[in-house]
């Protein structure tokens, strides 16, 4: 078994040393082992990735998305490109499977998640302001599945095709609701009403999205979207589904 | 003609691969007379995303459209992203019922 130093636990985590020490004190996350001789503690890698997925994802992904200071996210939540998001949508889809209650449901899922993160990528190759790629994490136990970047984001994004936008607001309206042409180079827009048609007619499932101010939640039977002006500005985008 | 999609996988979600799945069969497309019948199975494809079937499937039905016919179409996703497809590109798919 390989433990990981208490630097690269917290690291891994995310925290600064200080942090993981205090965590250890209260008795929030505990090391696996500790040399008697020097008192460096040490932390199995499954634990600290166990440890992650059990805290609140989505507050995670809030927190990363809206940071001033750019900074990858937790390597365990971090898709630095399309093969390795392809890869944990494959890992997602494979679980969900084998649950009988998400034998119909897990393509929509899976697929859902997949538009959001993949057109994530496809709209910000090349141009990634900051961190390139994505935060993908979901909790199947909890019904969450967390997908955010730090990319342009809407508003910016659509702008390109449709340089009259007024808002971050106007530009999530617009995403969610008209075709864009099929062959423009803006192709997220349609992604997301494909998100929209299954979040709407799936009983059970929601969705929240985010970009620069604006805040959309859909859900089942919903006609008409209900968009808020928010005080904390997501960098790219940022989205919470629950099913 | 038969395209079987699961030859190209079973979780068919990203535009790039949509992409290379389109360039990698457009050798044997060339090759197809205009009466010839194109069948699109999608027989155990688990996930099927707008991104990947804008980037094949719709690519195919635009060249070939009279000739294409879809079957084995009951996965909630594969059914989802064919409506979709349908509305953007303003096409009415043969979907074998």
């Amino acid at each position: 078994m390989n433990y990981l130093t208490s630097g690269q636990a917290s690291s891994l985590l995310g925290i600064s040393n200080d942090t993981l020490r205090r965590w250890d004190k209260k008795g929030q996350l505990k090391p696996n082992k500790i040399d008697k001789k020097t008192s460096y503690r040490y932390y199995k890698e499954e634990n600290i990735n166990n440890y992650l997925k059990s805290l609140d994802i989505f507050k995670l992904a809030f927190i990363w998305a809206k940071n001033k200071k750019a900074k990858e996210p937790q390597k365990i939540f971090y898709c630095n490109n399309i093969s390795f998001l392809s890869y944990k949508l494959t890992k997602f889809e494979n679980e969900l499977m084998k649950i009988n209650e998400f034998k119909e449901s897990y393509s929509l899922l899976t697929s859902m998640a997949a538009e959001i993160g993949i057109n994530s990528f496809d709209h910000n190759l090349g141009n990634w302001p900051d961190i390139p790629g994505i935060f993908f994490a979901y909790n199947i136990k909890n019904r969450t599945i967390v997908l955010a970047d730090r990319g342009q984001g809407i508003l910016r994004t659509l702008s390109r095709v449709k340089p009259d936008i007024k808002n971050d607001q106007e530009a999530l309206n617009i995403a969610f609701t008209e075709i864009v042409s099929g062959r423009a180079p803006e192709s997220r827009g349609n992604g997301l009403k494909y998100v929209k048609r299954i979040i709407t007619k799936t009983d059970n499932f929601s969705l929240k999205f985010y970009s620069g101010t604006a805040e959309l939640f859909l859900k089942h039977q919903d006609k008409n979207l209900k968009i808020k002006t928010k005080k904390d500005k997501i960098k790219g985008c940022l989205a919470l589904i629950r099913f | 003609m038969k395209i079987e999609l699961k030859k190209f996988g079973t979780t068919l979600i990203s535009r790039q691969t949509g992409k290379e799945a389109y360039n990698a069969f457009l050798p044997s497309l060339r090759s197809i007379s205009s009466q010839e019948e194109i069948i699109i199975d999608f027989t155990e494809v688990n996930t099927f995303s707008p991104s990947w079937g804008d980037e094949f499937l719709t690519k195919i039905i635009k060249k070939h459209k009279n000739q294409t016919k879809l079957i084995n179409t009951q996965n909630l996703s594969v059914k989802n992203t064919l409506s979709l497809l349908e509305d953007i590109n303003k096409i009415k798919f043969n979907i074998e019922s």
